[in-house]
C-alpha cells in the first residue's frame, strides 16, 4: 500500500448574499460595467440602449475597469451600490 | 523535524500502477508524474526550509492561497530534486504578486506561458542551462523547474486547460519555460542587477509570455546591423497594440558581435524601441488598430512597448550559430508586468 498526497486544492469559501433579481426592468437603473477590450464599450451602449428604450429601464450608465482580468474596483462597487439598481456585467472577447 | 502535513491522503493498494493512478486524478500535465509520497514531500519542504502551512502566495482574483505544502507536492510530482525548490518557491510568489495579475495571464485565451530567467550563483550550482538548445530539451533543472511551476497553477490556482485555462493555441512554453543568462560569458550587466538585485543574489523574472520567435543574422558584423534585423523582425508580432513586455533573447554570436562594437543594454534598449516602432497608418492599413487612415497617420509612430525599459535584455543561447530570438509578452502593462523574486534559500 503507498500513500500519496493531494497536489490540488479549492478556493476560499466565500459566502455571497445575490439580491433577487427584479422582475421588471421599468424604472430600474442600470450599471453597465466595461472590460476595456475592444469594442465592449460600442456592445454595452446598445445593450444599454435596448434595456431603456425596448424594457423601461430610467437609465444605463457606463464604468471601465482598470484591465480586463481583474474584477471592477472598490470606487466602482461602491459608486454602482449608491447610484444604480441592477448590473450588465460580462467576460469575454 | 519533519513538518505536519495535512493534505488529503490517497491510500493506494500495490495492485495499482502510481503513476496511473495519477493520471486518473487529473493531476498531470499530460507527462507521466512522480507519485507525491510523504517521504518525497518532505524532503522537498526540507530543502526549502519552509514549514507546509506557509503561505508562499495568495491569489486574490482566485481566492486560493497556495501553501509550501502543495508547493512542494507538485514539485514532487513535476521530477525536481529537493535543492530546486527554492527557485520553485520564487516563481509561485512571483505570480501570486500583483503587478504580474495572475488571473489573466493564467486564464486567457491569448494563451501565455510564464518564461523563467534565473540569475545569480543558484542558476550554476542547480545546472540551469543558459547555452546550447536554451528552450531545451535535455536540462532536467530547466524542464522541471517549470514544470512545477505550471503543475501548481493547474493543480492549486485551478488553471485547467478547456476551464480556468483558455489558451486558444497556447505554446510548447507551457509546458516549461525556464532559462538562465549566460553570466559567465555576458558582458553585460545581468538581467537582475538591472532590476535592483546584487550580482551574488540570486533572482528569478517571470513573464507573462507568447513562444520565442528565432530570427536569423548570419551576415552583420556590426551591433546596428544585427539589431535592426531583430527589429524588422519584431515591428509586427505578438500582441503589438498591447504594448507588453518583451525578452531580447541574445545568443553567443550576436552577443560577441554586439559588445565589439561596445554597445550595453540600455543601448540596445534603445536603439530596439526607435526601431520598433509602427505608423498609425501602418497599424490601420493591417487591421491592428481601427478606423481609417487619417492624414497624419503616416508620420505618427505608436513603440512596440511603452518605453525602452520593457525589453527583458538577457545573454543566453549557444555559442555558435548566429541566431537570437525575442519573446513577445502576454497583453499589456496595464494587465501584467514582469515581476522579478529573490530566490531565497532558507533550508539545509
Amino acid at each position: 500500500m503507498a500513500e500519496l498526497l493531494d497536489p490540488t486544492t479549492e478556493a476560499v469559501t466565500q459566502p455571497i448574499a445575490y439580491v433577487p433579481r427584479p422582475n421588471s426592468l421599468r424604472g430600474k437603473r442600470v450599471a453597465l460595467i466595461e472590460n476595456t477590450k475592444f469594442n465592449s464599450d460600442n456592445l454595452l451602449v446598445k445593450i444599454g440602449n435596448i434595456l431603456v428604450n425596448d424594457y423601461g429601464a430610467a437609465s444605463a450608465r457606463m464604468w471601465r475597469k482598470k484591465n480586463a482580468g481583474v474584477p471592477a474596483h472598490e470606487e466602482i462597487v461602491a459608486e454602482v451600490q449608491q447610484t444604480c439598481d441592477v448590473v450588465v456585467a460580462g467576460v469575454g472577447d | 523535524m519533519p513538518t505536519q502535513l495535512t493534505s488529503k491522503r490517497f491510500q493506494v493498494p500495490d495492485t495499482v500502477d502510481l503513476v496511473e493512478f495519477c493520471f486518473q486524478q487529473g493531476w498531470s500535465d499530460g507527462l507521466p508524474v512522480v507519485p507525491p509520497t510523504v517521504d518525497r514531500v518532505q524532503t522537498m519542504l526540507e530543502a526549502a526550509g519552509l514549514d507546509a502551512k506557509h503561505e508562499v502566495g495568495f491569489i486574490t482574483n482566485r481566492s486560493v492561497s497556495i501553501t509550501a505544502e502543495k508547493v512542494a507536492i507538485n514539485a514532487v510530482m513535476a521530477g525536481c530534486k529537493p535543492e530546486y525548490m527554492p527557485v520553485v518557491v520564487a516563481a509561485v510568489e512571483a505570480i501570486a504578486d500583483p503587478l504580474w495579475s495572475y488571473h489573466g495571464p493564467g486564464t486567457s485565451t491569448g494563451g501565455a506561458g510564464v518564461l523563467m530567467i534565473v540569475n545569480g550563483p543558484i542558476a550554476r550550482e542547480l545546472d540551469i542551462n543558459a547555452g546550447d538548445n536554451l528552450f531545451g530539451p535535455g536540462w532536467r533543472s530547466n524542464l522541471a523547474i517549470g514544470r512545477a511551476l505550471r503543475l501548481v497553477m493547474r493543480n492549486v490556482c485551478g488553471s485547467l486547460p478547456g476551464l480556468l485555462d483558455r489558451g486558444t493555441l497556447g505554446h510548447p512554453g507551457k509546458l516549461s519555460y525556464v532559462i538562465a543568462e549566460n553570466e559567465a560569458e555576458s558582458p553585460w550587466t545581468p538581467l537582475h542587477v538591472e532590476r535592483g538585485f546584487r550580482p551574488e543574489q540570486s533572482a528569478v523574472t517571470i513573464m507573462a509570455a507568447n513562444g520565442p520567435s528565432q530570427f536569423y543574422n548570419q551576415l552583420s558584423n556590426t551591433a546596428e546591423g544585427v539589431l535592426t534585423t531583430l527589429a524588422d523582425n519584431m515591428r509586427i508580432s505578438g500582441g503589438v497594440m498591447g504594448q507588453p513586455n518583451y525578452a531580447l533573447i541574445i545568443a553567443g554570436e550576436h552577443m560577441r558581435t554586439i559588445a565589439a562594437d561596445g554597445w550595453d543594454k540600455a543601448r540596445i534598449r534603445q536603439f530596439v524601441w526607435e526601431h520598433t516602432q509602427n505608423s498609425h497608418a501602418h497599424l490601420k492599413r493591417t487591421q491592428l488598430m481601427p478606423g481609417s487612415v487619417q492624414a497624419g497617420d503616416e508620420t505618427k509612430l505608436r513603440p512596440l512597448v511603452d518605453k525602452p525599459e520593457h525589453f527583458l535584455v538577457v545573454a543566453a543561447g549557444g555559442r555558435a550559430g548566429a541566431f537570437s530570438c525575442y519573446v513577445p509578452g502576454w497583453g499589456s502593462q496595464r494587465t501584467s508586468q514582469a515581476v522579478t523574486k529573490e530566490i531565497k534559500r532558507r533550508g539545509v
